[in-house]
Parts: structure tokens; C-alpha cells; sequence
């Protein structure tokens, strides 16, 4: 078992102190490892409030996450950090790529962080190989601000694998998207979940995405359910 | 890829945003290496006026009072094998010979070519006969050129003070008509002074014979060439030269010679007339058989109703005074015993003078009886026994006696004039020593002669009393001159931290812009901070990528500020020399590169703007990823709430004017701290009351129909609450500080009649060149000096001895080594109540001048002095002592036992005038006074005083002008504080226009929506100008109503110099460039087609 959820809510207090706002109730949920999973639900439903809390850049109000049996309310801000660092990439809907960085660099971002030096010494080599299965080896040099809008996100999923993480998140991957490059993201995520062996989450309202994954939960009044039977990939 | 690559890659993309940055840090560092510099500068300058006036002078050999053998000098050299210049330096007037131009307090010196030997650089001109050099300070106050004729007056010296009983005239005084040669700059030595201080003396250089020659010292009938000064250019240990001079030194440089006794044996005798009481002890051990002799001058012997007038006594011992001789015996000669008709066992009464304070002569008198009578013959005529009173030695005749005292010549008779002609000064009646000693004993000694019967070789005799005499102790002292001179300039004021002080507010609100713009600049990155979180970074991580990036900046503005505080420093020594002069008295501050002093700023700079690089980003990263790349701006919570803020106005309200009302009518300086205390709690006041209003009015739900543009701008305002009322504070601190610092402004003509003020009560403050041993208080005096009736009516005088020394106070900005000192009668300035004390020692009672009048606790002496001169001048606190060196150079300290508050008394030590004479015998009459007038006659006074004693170089100055002086010193340090600190508060107003270009580019997105929803891009413009504006005008105007409390004293002090203009120019400047700045800002960041940022919404 890669992730599991057991139990987690999430509530927040509005700054006035009044009226109490439950974003997530009693959601549980287990994901093995490999799997691809898609969460699909209304906005404001706290979709991506629960790709915060899987990724570690968020604590539940109640409830337990484990991620690879560890719990996670048991590691402080560090220890969380090294975690993101090391088994988690993150894709959000904006590419967030840094504008000072070359395609390379922003790339290799995550890797500055490493201590494992081995690890270090082979990120260059890693992200050229990465770049190059994206399509993007013409761009390595280039600055975002040249990029085009899918070239961008798949700079964006490149760095999210580069310290080859057991779990890539990716918060609505296509919605900045046009339909023909959204398709092609798409598809180069359930590609990297087959041939890499990542689990792959990603929350979207994207139908056609949605559908690419294994499976299809959809966050309802704060709570997980079943959406459909998962496709194979 | 490194965090430094990543670092380095943030700082190209952003370099836009990082120019104002680096700017912000360069203004830091360059105010900041500005001030070393400009405090180097100060430091490297006193250095070079060191040099200048002393030029290679290592050593000196200061006689002080003492005139010493012009030979030494010749001695010296060949014991050290070194040049040794001798001077002659006497104190004197300058005036040209028309009389259109006169100087006062001249130091006129003889030298010759060994002394130019001495300048570093060009020679000082050698004066020929009849020639002067003068200084360029000199040659300007009396405006002469090279062939200009002018007059130098000097008294006559001599080894006799003018204290002394049978003292020679005050006045006796010389004038030589002189033609200027040629005028020396301070590289020419020019500036020669023993004394540290950065203003020159007025230096007339004359040729030593013709000085020697002048005064009566070129030596003549065996007498040898004097002068009082050697000047060494060698610099050797003090164990060196102190051996040298006990090779060198002969009884002649003590104004000691052995001679032949009339009556067989030898005889010593002194230049100064009376043996001090060392040389005294010395020489009744010099050789067996010694017998003191104790001769003086007595108005009259009467025996009945016949009277014999002006006579000489003398008390001694055998073989004229038999040992069983009573004390109240006498014996007369026969020509006296004739004259009255007394014989054995007859009564005689003598009336002799005794010299006062003020050489008030007060003539006492003493009955003896006749124990015999003695033929006028063998040891009996012996006119030796005489010393060599001056006015009386050498004359001819009595009718052509001159002496200080009154003397009725018609008293003289034939018979008396046939006496000097016969038997010149040979005492007429002979009493034991012990009587004589208790009528005529001094403070300069109890015995004119030493005489030594079995003695007859007088190289034995006198190389025992070498041997046994410390010349030290004569007044030879040697004074390590350039050792002294490099601790004064070494212990200078130190202007670097003064300036950092000055520019403090210019330094804060530099860095403050700097942390501003850097953390507006991270603020908006705060999608770059998200992502580095997201992928693992942890906040630590994070904030060490800024701080490099901010590391860099800091470091870039160090290196550009450096370079431009060279010119910053440049600047302010220009302002120093000019609209600052007054601070430092001096326009030859120049600037001097120091690169230590370079680094330092340029360390210190950078180091400031680290700590504000890291202060900024330790309180960035707080924000979760998801908000930051979500892009959501939070609102932050209120800290201090309505209620708080609202308490804190009040109670700070009620203390002020608590404070206001203890403080009254007070107009001191305790009431100038009093009001600034209220007006700081009136600021807080004023911020607590502007906490309470934005908190109250966010707070607030407003009914819809009053909502518009305005209560959005006021609603806006209090959204970034903490960040309005910082804005506000800034502007209310800064503008409070450079106004409320006004209080402190320093008005001499404050109640200057006031006994307690400053002045002392005092009208005029004065100095003469020359000693006045007389009292100017009594009319005879004041007829012999030629004042008319009713010139000096209402006039008192308070006389100070006057040692001279390094100058103590504020206008000297070279540390003091020796400080002059004053002595003053405690009892007619306690009498007085005069001036005020800002402390005392516990135990002081009403009056601490009294604490004067204590004796010395061993070599302890108590002193009194100026606030000022004692904390900044000397560095020195109740109950510290003060090191120096007494007339006899011996080392004694003055121990600090009261301290008077911001007065005319700046510059000295006082001591009391007993302890005064104790410690420098040879320091004759009084040269200071504080003289009380009335004040509307004051300038008139002052005129007829400087006229009528214009010979002795008196130079009277109204009080509360000398005040003024010295309090300008303080004000100009005040108005560098202001004018600095105005710069500070433009910069300040700057940081506004930032703070109005983070809030609306943080809104840009809600004023997209506003554009929308149909507002005009002016309405907008309106309502963002309008709350900062708001937010301008509340804290300048909480500022400055605080400080108008704060500078109550400084208002209503009559005619006070409170700077209004400049005021309200700088404060103007400050809105003025405030408002523009946030109209700037605010047309900036809403330019553009502002409906994008909806859609990236």
C-alpha cells in the first residue's frame, strides 16, 4: 500500500471566529502503488484541498494519512519536506515554472535540495533524458517566457519526476489548456504511470482526462465516492 | 545548478526590481562610510595641524615661570647630540603702529635659526633684528603684510612674581616697534603651539636678542642670556633627557648663584628674592654651618614721637643676632639708635607691609625692645644684606626709588638720602630670624640669603646643591610634546560616530527603503517561493536562496555606496567648514582617504543591510505553498485591537499632559527633557488613536447608501493595517524626532542676569594677556589705571588665577592633556549664588562652590567644572580625578567635587585660589575675570575696560555672547541632526510611494474589477491617493503636533533661535515629496489595461 486515508476530514474556522466551514468528511481511501486515480467533483468541493493534504502541503483537521506506512501527522515540516522532496511530484494547473530559469534549470530546481549525491550527480543526465521523452530536447535552453502553453506543463511534469517520486499529483494538469494539447498531457501522464511505474493522482474536471486514469473517485459534500469502474490504462 | 546559480539566475531576471534595492543600501553605506570618512578626516586633520604646530618638536623643556640660561640649549645638544632650540616665549599684544588693528593674547617668541631647524617642511623664516614673522592667523587679524611696521607690547619678565611682597610693577611692560618680514602658514611652523587645539595662536616670532634685549635677559655684568623654553626635535625616552638635564643644568637655570660674602664665606641668594621652601631646606644642608637670612623693606621704626622712614631689617642668627636674643628683642645700628634717641631697653614699634590676596597691602605693625645698640661697622655695614628689591637696588638715590608699593618720598629726609649714599641698604635693625619669619613669611618663602661662613669653594658649594636639587622641582620640566600631542589627537572627538549618530534616521530610513523594496520584490515572486516549497524546498531552504540574492544586493549597494561616501564625506567637511563652522571653529578641515575607515563603513553598511535582508525574509515563507501558488492574498490579523489602541491613546495622553503641568514654568534643561518625554507620549497618543480609528473603522459595516469611493479608500486603508500604521509611524517618528530635537537648542541670552543661568549673572567675561596682581575693585586701582568716575560705577570684578593649559572645553576638538586651570575665591562666587550646579557630591550642602575651601586630602585637590568640559572634554564624572602636573612638576590630581551646569566656566578647572597658589607659586596675578555690570552698560564697559587696560591686553567679551559660543556648538550639532535628518524623512516619504506600489499592485486584481464594474481609472486614482495621502498627512501631523509639545521651552525662550524656517521648509519639502511620490506610485501601477489582471484572476 502506497497511500492510505483513513478517516480524514477538514474543517475550516472562518476569521471571525463564526460559522465553521467542513471542506472534507471521513474520506478514506488506499491507493497501491502504480495505480492511476482520478478525483473528479463540482468546484469548491475540496478537491484540490485533498491533493494538499495526499502531497503533504497540508495537515487534516481529523483523520490519519499514511504514505508508504508512515504516518504523516508523525513527521514535522522538515521531515514533510524531505518527503515532497523525495517521493512526490506535484503538477498544478499553472506551470509555475520559474521565469529566471532556463527549461533545464527549472527542471533540476528539486534536485538542489538532495543530499543523496549520487542522485545529485545523475539529475542532469535524468532531466535531459526526461526532456527528451517530452519532446522538449530543442527547448532545454530556453526561458519559459518562450515557451508555449503545453510546452510549459510538460516542463512542469518533467520536474515533477525528476527526483523519481512514488506519487506524482497533479492538480488540474490541462485546465490552462486547449483541448488538443490537453489531450496530449493526458495522455504523456498515463504514458509515465505505465512505463515509469508512478502513481499517478490527479484531480481534474476534465472528462477525458478523468477517464484515463485506473480510477474515478468523485468528491461529493465533502466526501468520497465511487464515480465508475476504472479503465485499464 | 547550485542554490548560488539559482540565487544568481533570480538576480538577473529581477534586476529591475532589485535597482531600488541596491540604491536603498547604496544610500546606507554611503552615509555610513560618509561619516567614518568624514570622522577620519577630522582625526587625520587635527593630526596634520599636530604636525604643523609643532613640527619635529619631540620634546620640551618648560620653565613656566622660571628663566632658565639660554646656554642650556647648548648643553643639551652636546649631551645629546642633537639640535636644541631655545625660545624666549612671552605672553603679549600686537597692534599695528597706526593702531587701526590690535591682537590680544600673542604669543610673542625669540628664537633664532635652531628653532626654524624644527619646521617639517619649509623653514621658518629666521627674524633678523628688528623683524617679526607672524602667522597667517596673526597677519590676518591685523591685516599685515611683509614690510608692515607694527608694535609688540610684552611685560617685562622676571624671576619675580608679581604676588611676591615688594613685587616689581604689573605694568612694567615693553613695546618693541618691529617690521613684518615675512607671514608663516602652519607648514612653516607658523602655528607653533605646545597647546592642542585646532584654531591657531595669534604668533608674532621676533628675534631672540632683540627679545632677550627688550625684556632685560640678554644678560649683561656676568648674568647669563635667558630664555624659557627648549624645544627638542629627537624623540628620546623622558629617563634620556632627564639624565641630559642633570648632566647639563647649573644653579643660574634654578635663578640660583653662589657669590662671595662681604663678610667672608659664601653667600646664596635667588633672582626670585625669597628661596621657595625646597631650595630653602636644600640649601641649609648644602654646607655645615649655613644661616638664613631673612632681610626686608619696613615703612617705618618709630621709638615715641620720632620716627625713622622706609628701612631695611634683617632677621638672622649670628654673628650679628646673638642665639639668647629673644624674639621680641631688637638690635639697632648706632646711625638709627641716633636718629630715634633710643638706647638699651627702649621700645620701637616697626610698620612693614604684607602683601593680601590682590597684592592688597596691608601694613602691620610690631613693637620690640631694644636689646642694644651695634657700631655701624665691619659685619654691621654690610649693604648685601639687602636683597635686590626691584625699584630699589639699583638706584641712586631714595628720591629715585620706583616700587610697587606706595612710598611717600617727601617722608625721605636728608639724612636718609645721605644713609643710601653711605650704606645703600644695610639694615638699620637686626631682629632674631624666628621674629622675621613671623612677620614677613610668604607664600614665595621665608629667607632672601643663605650664607655659609665656613664655606670658600663655590664649584663644591654649588655642585652640592646640584646634586641635591631635582631640577624638576625648580620648574624645569620636560614635557613629552609630541607624545601629548598624539593623545590629544588620538583621545579628538571622534566625528565617525557622531555622524552615524547625526545620519541616524537618514541610515534607518535607508535601510528601511532597502528592505522595503527587497521584500515587495520576494512578495511578488511568492509564486516562486510556492513552487520551491511544492517541490520540497523547506522554508529554511527557501530563505537562503533570498538571502543570497539579498546577500548580493546588499553587497553591490555597499560597494557603490562606499565609493559614493568618499564624495558624502567630502560634502560634509565642506558643510563643516562653512554653514557648520561654528561647531568646529576651524575651516582647515580637509579630507583624507583612510581605507581602513573605508572598509569599516562599507562592512558596516553591507552588514546593516544583511541583518535588514534577513529581518525582511525571516517573515516571508510563512505562507503555505498552496496560498502562494494559489495567488491568494490573505488579509492579516488584527494585532492590537479598538480598545487597546484606544487605552494606549488615552493613558499616554493623560501622562503628557501630566508631565506638562509638573514641568509648569520650569525653563531649564530638566523642563527640555520633561517636554520632550511629553511630546514622545503624545506620539504614541497620536499612533495608538490612529490604531483604534483604522481598527474601528474595518470594522465597521457603513450603511449601504454612504458607501463610494472614499469609504473604499478608508476601508482599503485599514486592510494592511499593520502596514498603514508602520507607514504612518515612520513618518510620525521621523518627522517628531527632527523637530522635537529642537528643545535642546541652547539660548545663551536665557535669563542671562539670572545668578543661576549660564552667566553666572555675570555681564562680561575677560582675559588679559598680562597679570593684574592688583585689585580692580578699589578706586586707587582703578585711578591708577586712569578710569575716570563713574566709568566703572556699579563694576565688580572676581579675579582668577589662570594657569595656562590646553583649552577643555566644546570649541576645542583635540582631547585636553593638561586643562587649564582657574583659581577663584569660592566664597564671592558662593556669596553670589552664581551659576548652577548639575551635580554635586552628596554631603554638599546649599553650596557646592564651598566644597572648594576643603583642604587637600594629601595630593588630592577638589575642583569644580563645566557639565560639558567634564563629560565631553575630559571624559570625567563626580569624584574622577584629574592628573597634572603642580608649578613645582610635581604630579598631583583634582578630584572632581561638583559639576556646574551649561555655562561660561567651559574649558577650565577650577580650583580654589589657596589651593591654586599652593600648587603653582610662580604663577603671578590674575588674568581672568568675571566681571558684574549692569547689563545695558555691559558693551560700554567692556569698551573702557579694553581701552583703559588695552596695555595688558584685556579683552572683556559679554557673557552671554562667550555662552553663545559655546552653546553654538551644540545647536549646529542640532541643526547637522535636523538637516540630516530632514534628508532621512524625504527618504522616508519615498519608502511611501513603495508601500502605495506593493498595495495597489496586491489589488490590481480587485481594481481590475472595479475598472469593470464601470469605475474611471481617475476615480481610482483618487481613492488610492486619497488613503494613502491620508495615511501621509496622519503621521506627519501626529509627529509634528507631538513635537510642538516637545519644543515648548525652545518656543518660548525670548528670542529663542528656534528654526521655524528651516522647519517648516523641511517638513513642507516632506509632504510635498510625499504626496508626489504617492501620486507617482499610484499613476504607475494603475497604468496599463488593467482588465488583464481580472482575467489572470
Amino acid at each position: 500500500m502506497l497511500l492510505e486515508l483513513q478517516g480524514v476530514g477538514k474543517r475550516f474556522e472562518s476569521a471571525g471566529g463564526g460559522a465553521v466551514l467542513e471542506i472534507l468528511k471521513d474520506i478514506n481511501l488506499s491507493v497501491e502503488a502504480g495505480e492511476s486515480l482520478a478525483v473528479v467533483g463540482p468546484s469548491g468541493s475540496g478537491k484540490s484541498t485533498l491533493l494538499n493534504i495526499i502531497g503533504a502541503l497540508d495537515r487534516p483537521t481529523t483523520g490519519r494519512v499514511a504514505f508508504e506506512g508512515r504516518d504523516l501527522a508523525a513527521l514535522d515540516d522538515d521531515a514533510l519536506a524531505e518527503l515532497r522532496s523525495r517521493r512526490i511530484g506535484f503538477i498544478f494547473q499553472a506551470h509555475h515554472l520559474l521565469p529566471q530559469c532556463s527549461v533545464l534549470e527549472n527542471v533540476l530546481v528539486p534536485t538542489l535540495i538532495l543530499r543523496d549525491a549520487d542522485l545529485k550527480a545523475s539529475a542532469e543526465v535524468r532531466a535531459r533524458e526526461l526532456l527528451q521523452r517530452v519532446g522538449l530536447t530543442e527547448r532545454i535552453a530556453h526561458h519559459p517566457g518562450q515557451l508555449s502553453g503545453g510546452e510549459r506543463q510538460r516542463v512542469a511534469v518533467v520536474r515533477a519526476l525528476i527526483n523519481r517520486p512514488k506519487l506524482l499529483l497533479a492538480d488540474e494538469p490541462t485546465g490552462a489548456l486547449d483541448a488538443g494539447t490537453a489531450s496530449q498531457l493526458g495522455e504523456l501522464l498515463v504514458e509515465l504511470n505505465r512505463d515509469l511505474g508512478v502513481t499517478l493522482i490527479t484531480v481534474t474536471h476534465a472528462a477525458g482526462l478523468a477517464e484515463r486514469m485506473g480510477r474515478r473517485l468523485e468528491l461529493r459534500g465533502g466526501t468520497l465516492v465511487q464515480s465508475s469502474e476504472a479503465n485499464n490504462p | 545548478m547550485t542554490l548560488w546559480t539559482l540565487a544568481a539566475a533570480g538576480l538577473r531576471h529581477h534586476w529591475r526590481a532589485h535597482v531600488g534595492v541596491v540604491l536603498g543600501a547604496a544610500v546606507g553605506c554611503t552615509v555610513l562610510v560618509g561619516a567614518l570618512l568624514v570622522g577620519s578626516s577630522v582625526k587625520l586633520s587635527l593630526r596634520v595641524l599636530a604636525d604643523q604646530r609643532l613640527g619635529r618638536t619631540a620634546w620640551a623643556l618648560s620653565g613656566r615661570d622660571r628663566l632658565f640660561r639660554e646656554e642650556l640649549a647648548a648643553n643639551m645638544t652636546e649631551t645629546l647630540g642633537d639640535p636644541v632650540a631655545p625660545v624666549l616665549q612671552l605672553s603679549g599684544k600686537a597692534g599695528r603702529s597706526d593702531g587701526s588693528a590690535r591682537a590680544n593674547r600673542v604669543s610673542v617668541l625669540g628664537v633664532d635659526e635652531r628653532f626654524s631647524e624644527l619646521s617639517i617642511e619649509d623653514a621658518l623664516p629666521v627674524p633678523g633684528p628688528g623683524e617679526v614673522v607672524l602667522n597667517e592667523r596673526l597677519a590676518l587679524q591685523l591685516n599685515a603684510v611683509p614690510g608692515d611696521q607694527l608694535v609688540l607690547r610684552v611685560r617685562k619678565a622676571s624671576a619675580i612674581s608679581l604676588d611676591a611682597p615688594l613685587a616689581p610693577h604689573e605694568d612694567d611692560s615693553v613695546a618693541l616697534g618691529v617690521r613684518v618680514k615675512a607671514v608663516a602658514g602652519g607648514d612653516r611652523l607658523g602655528n607653533f603651539s605646545l597647546q592642542a587645539n585646532q584654531v591657531p595662536p595669534f604668533n608674532a616670532f621676533c628675534a631672540l636678542r632683540d627679545l632677550q634685549t627688550a625684556t632685560g635677559l640678554a644678560g649683561k655684568d656676568g648674568e647669563p642670556a635667558r630664555a624659557n623654553l627648549l624645544l627638542g626635535g629627537t624623540a628620546a625616552g623622558s629617563e634620556t633627557l632627564r639624565s641630559a638635564l642633570s648632566k647639563v643644568w647649573t644653579l643660574a637655570d634654578a635663578e640660583l648663584k653662589v657669590m662671595p660674602c662681604t663678610q667672608g664665606g659664601l653667600e646664596l641668594r635667588t633672582d626670585r628674592i625669597f628661596f621657595d621652601a625646597e631650595t630653602e631646606a636644600v640649601a641649609l644642608q648644602a654646607a655645615p654651618g649655613a644661616r638664613g637670612i631673612f632681610s626686608y623693606f619696613v615703612n617705618e621704626i618709630r621709638a615715641g614721637e620720632r620716627a625713622t622712614p622706609y628701612s631695611m631689617v634683617a632677621a638672622m642668627g649670628t654673628p650679628m643676632v646673638p642665639d639668647e636674643m629673644k624674639d621680641d628683642e631688637i638690635l639697632l645700628n648706632a646711625w638709627l639708635a641716633e636718629d630715634l634717641n633710643a638706647k638699651t631697653g627702649a621700645e620701637v614699634e616697626l610698620a612693614y607691609f604684607v602683601v593680601g590676596p590682590m597684592q592688597k597691602l596691608e601694613e602691620h605693625r610690631r613693637r620690640f625692645t631694644v636689646r642694644g645698640v651695634l657700631p655701624l661697622e665691619g659685619a654691621t655695614d654690610d649693604p648685601t644684606l639687602m636683597p635686590d628689591f626691584p625699584g630699589l637696588a639699583h638706584t641712586d638715590n631714595c628720591k629715585d626709588w620706583d616700587p610697587s608699593f606706595p612710598v611717600d618720598l617727601d617722608r625721605i629726609r636728608d639724612k636718609d638720602e645721605s644713609y643710601w649714599d653711605d650704606y645703600r641698604g644695610t639694615p638699620k635693625a637686626f631682629v632674631t630670624l624666628a621674629a622675621g619669619r613671623d612677620m614677613w613669611t610668604s607664600r614665595f618663602g621665608a629667607l632672601t640669603a643663605v650664607r655659609y661662613p665656613d664655606a670658600k669653594d663655590r664649584e663644591a658649594l654649588a655642585g652640592e646643591m646640584r646634586k641635591r636639587l631635582d631640577p624638576a622641582q625648580l620648574g624645569l620640566a620636560i614635557v613629552p610634546a609630541r607624545a601629548n600631542a598624539d593623545a590629544s589627537t588620538a583621545d579628538a572627538l571622534d566625528f565617525g560616530p557622531l555622524f552615524v549618530g547625526f545620519s541616524f534616521f537618514l541610515i534607518v530610513a535607508a535601510v528601511l527603503l532597502m528592505a522595503l523594496l527587497f521584500v515587495f520584490g520576494v512578495e511578488r515572486r511568492a509564486e516562486e517561493v510556492g513552487v520551491l516549497l511544492a517541490v520540497g524546498f523547506t522554508p529554511v531552504q527557501v530563505r537562503r536562496v533570498l538571502m543570497l540574492e539579498g546577500a548580493a544586493l546588499a553587497l553591490a549597494g555597499g560597494v557603490f555606496g562606499s565609493l559614493c561616501g568618499i564624495a558624502y564625506a567630502q560634502f560634509m567637511l565642506y558643510g563643516l567648514a562653512t554653514i557648520w563652522r561654528d561647531a568646529v571653529q576651524t575651516s582647515a578641515l580637509s579630507f583624507h582617504f583612510d581605507a581602513l575607515a573605508l572598509a569599516a563603513g562599507a562592512m558596516g553598511g553591507v552588514a546593516v543591510c544583511l541583518i535588514a535582508v534577513i529581518l525582511a525574509v525571516r517573515k516571508q515563507v510563512r505562507r503555505p505553498a498552496r496560498d502562494l501558488l494559489s495567488g491568494s492574498v490573505t488579509d492579516e490579523p488584527v494585532r492590537m485591537g479598538r480598545s487597546r489602541g484606544r487605552w494606549v491613546a488615552i493613558v499616554s495622553t493623560v501622562a503628557a499632559l501630566g508631565i506638562v503641568v509638573a514641568m509648569g514654568a520650569r525653563r531649564d534643561m530638566v523642563a527640555a527633557g520633561g517636554f520632550f518625554g511629553a511630546g514622545a507620549l503624545l506620539l504614541s497618543a497620536g499612533l495608538g488613536a490612529l490604531a483604534a480609528l483604522l481598527s474601528g473603522l474595518r470594522g465597521k459595516g457603513g450603511a449601504a447608501a454612504s458607501f463610494g469611493l472614499g469609504v473604499l479608500a478608508v476601508r482599503n486603508g485599514t486592510r494592511r493595517r499593520g502596514r498603514s500604521l508602520a507607514t504612518a509611524g515612520l513618518l510620525a517618528s521621523g518627522s517628531f524626532l527632527i523637530v522635537a530635537i529642537g528643545a535642546f537648542r541652547l539660548d545663551a541670552q536665557l535669563d542671562a542676569t539670572s545668578r543661576a543661568s549660564g552667566t553666572g549673572g555675570f555681564a562680561l567675561l575677560a582675559q588679559s594677556a598680562l597679570p593684574i596682581a592688583r585689585d580692580l575693585n578699589a578706586k586707587a586701582v582703578q585711578d591708577a589705571y586712569n578710569f575716570t568716575d563713574g566709568e566703572l560705577k556699579n563694576v565688580q570684578f572676581v579675579p582668577l588665577r589662570l594657569r595656562e593649559g590646553d583649552d577643555a572645553s566644546c570649541l576645542n576638538l583635540s582631547r585636553a592633556q593638561q586643562p587649564q586651570v582657574w583659581g577663584v575665591d569660592p566664597s564671592v562666587l558662593a556669596e553670589r549664588k552664581a551659576f548652577s550646579f548639575a551635580a554635586a557630591e552628596d554631603g554638599s550642602g546649599a553650596n557646592p562652590w564651598l566644597l572648594l575651601d576643603a583642604p587637600a586630602e594629601g595630593d588630592v585637590v577638589p575642583c569644580i567644572l563645566d557639565q560639558n568640559t567634564a563629560q565631553w572634554g575630559l571624559h570625567k564624572g563626580i569624584g574622577d580625578t584629574i592628573e597634572y602636573t603642580d608649578g613645582l612638576g610635581r604630579r598631583f590630581y583634582m578630584r572632581i567635587v561638583a559639576t556646574v551646569a551649561n555655562s561660561i566656566l567651559q574649558g577650565a578647572v577650577l580650583v580654589s585660589e589657596a589651593r591654586f597658589v599652593e600648587k603653582f607659586p610662580g604663577v603671578s596675578g590674575y588674568r581672568i575675570f568675571l566681571i558684574d555690570a549692569p547689563s545695558e552698560r555691559a558693551e560700554a564697559v567692556s569698551a573702557v575696560l579694553s581701552m583703559q587696560l588695552g596695555d595688558l591686553g584685556f579683552e572683556a567679551t559679554p557673557a552671554p555672547r562667550r555662552l553663545a559660543e559655546f552653546n553654538a556648538v551644540q545647536n549646529t550639532y542640532l541643526s547637522t541632526f535636523q538637516v540630516l535628518g530632514g534628508l532621512g524623512l524625504l527618504l522616508g516619504s519615498i519608502g511611501l510611494g513603495v508601500v502605495v506600489l506593493r498595495n495597489v499592485l496586491e489589488r490590481r486584481g480587485e481594481l481590475a474589477l472595479l475598472r469593470a464594474v464601470g469605475f474611471t481609472r481617475g476615480g481610482l486614482r483618487r481613492m488610492v491617493f486619497g488613503e494613502h495621502g491620508a495615511l501621509l498627512v496622519a503621521g506627519l501631523g501626529c509627529g509634528v503636533v507631538a513635537a510642538f509639545v516637545a519644543v515648548v521651552p525652545a518656543l518660548r525662550a525670548p528670542g529663542g533661535g528656534f528654526p521655524f524656517a528651516s522647519l517648516s521648509v523641511t517638513l513642507a519639502a516632506v509632504l510635498m515629496n510625499g504626496l508626489l511620490w504617492t501620486w507617482a506610485a499610484t499613476v504607475f501601477a494603475l497604468r496599463g489595461p488593467m482588465l488583464n489582471a481580472l482575467r489572470n484572476e
